[in-house]
């Protein structure tokens, strides 16, 4: 088995600045761990990393053959530009895991295919599971549908109570105003002139009246006739006592 | 050559090699020395600076993650981080570079505020990593951390890139920055 060369480390010393001193860099063997690895791994890992590396080297050499504009921007503009890009870095970054995603998925099913015809489709436990599967999403989607209409009838049931509120209320707003008509007509009424006149004359008519009849009584009174045997006198005198002016 | 370029030599079979800028020596090789002890099936090389540009008569291999360590103890590691990056090309920035802040968790010494810091890595554009390196306990984490980044930006992770990597510790950095 190939031992693997340590690690090393090489320090160099002080260089300070341009125009400083050159130094001899003293050459220190960092501790030796020596790495049994089996040859064929090392290869392998050898293969990968020139890959890598080749790789990095090609797109270095993609991106300083674009030419990029010459001009001096500012460093907002700089800034912003820098951030465009790594927008785009990330947005090229996301579509390339949607779409190893995507490949995944196309491999995974076409694995499965190959694999269930392979075996026995009815014995599988797979077959199974997506038996199962298959069961509860038709039930998933019975209980939607249910809870679909449930809400939908609850919807009417909302919706109904609306109208009827707002028709109630289209009532009361009818009755309030009609109550309001009635009462300022009768206001209207009260107040009205020919109302007034009319009372007047009345209470003209009863004191007239009240006098006469207050005349008749005197009158009888006066002559010392018997008023008490004659019910039309009788009548007359005990009027004194009713009020007319209740009439 | 004055200017660091990443991909602009051959990478080495099965090696990965890591920078680190900073100012304060025993750090470096602190951190240097737990990322040598962790268990890695490619070949670490850790170079430490003090500062860039680094001076061209060595035959160094290629660079693949530069970190520059800045202690928030001191402003003058700052500058000295600030004064390297322009040494740095452009296209290091995908993902290659890093930035670690160092001593944070002694506010009172604190002479760089953290926000500085977290201002410099998002203008650069790359992660930023906090470390206590006197702790013990924080030490090996970041150390398997670096490790886990460098054998990214070397390649020898197969399907990673270091851009990729970059956008994926972008999101998790980004709510944080937005109370700035």
């Amino acid at each position: 088995m190939e031992k693997q060369p340590g690690k090393q480390a090489a320090t160099e010393p002080a260089d300070s600045g341009a125009g400083g001193g050159e130094g001899e860099p003293p050459q220190v063997a960092g501790a030796q761990a020596a790495r049994p690895e089996d040859r064929l791994t090392l290869l392998l890992r050898l293969r990968a990393q020139t890959k890598q590396q080749l790789l990095e080297y090609k797109s270095m050499v993609d991106a300083t053959e674009e030419k990029s504009p010459e001009q001096i921007l500012q460093d907002k503009q700089v800034e912003a530009k820098i951030e465009d890009l790594e927008n785009e870095i990330e947005e090229v970054k996301i579509a390339f895991e949607m779409k190893k995603l995507a490949l995944d998925r196309m491999q995974l099913s076409t694995a499965l295919k190959k694999n269930l015809e392979k075996n026995n489709p009815r014995t599988s436990v797979l077959m199974d599971n997506m038996k199962h599967i298959l069961k509860l999403n038709k039930l998933i989607m019975k209980s939607h549908q249910e809870s679909w209409d449930l809400e939908e009838k609850l919807l009417d049931v909302r919706k109904k109570r609306l109208q009827l509120k707002q028709a109630s209320e289209s009532k009361l707003l009818e009755i309030q105003t009609e109550k309001n008509k009635q009462k300022d007509d009768l206001a209207v009424m009260e107040n009205s002139d020919k109302i007034k006149a009319i009372q007047q004359n009345l209470q003209m008519e009863i004191q007239i009246t009240t006098v006469i009849q207050h005349v008749f009584q005197n009158l009888i009174l006066g002559s010392k006739a018997n008023w008490a045997e004659d019910p039309a006198f009788k009548e007359t005198v005990l009027q004194l006592e009713k009020n007319l002016t209740m009439i | 050559m004055s200017v660091l370029r990443p991909l602009d030599k051959q990478p080495g079979l099965n090696t990965a090699t890591i920078l680190l800028v900073g100012t304060e020596d025993a750090l470096l090789q602190q951190l240097a020395d737990s990322m040598l002890k962790e268990d890695c099936a490619s070949e670490l090389k850790v170079h430490l600076a003090r500062s860039l540009p680094l001076p061209s008569n060595m035959n160094r291999p290629r660079i693949d993650l530069i970190m520059f360590v800045v202690n928030l103890h001191s402003k003058y590691s700052l500058r000295n981080v600030e004064e390297s990056l322009r040494h740095v090309d452009a296209t290091f920035f995908l993902g290659k570079v890093g930035f670690l802040a160092t001593g944070a968790g002694r506010e009172s010494h604190c002479s760089v505020h953290r926000s500085t810091v977290v201002r410099l890595a998002r203008t650069y554009r790359s992660p930023l990593l906090f470390c206590d390196p006197e702790v013990d306990g924080f030490r090996v984490p970041v150390a398997q951390r670096l490790v886990r980044m460098l054998q990214i930006c070397a390649g020898h992770v197969p399907g990673v890139s270091a851009l990729n990597l970059l956008s994926l510790l972008r999101s998790s950095e980004n709510p944080t920055l937005e109370d700035l």
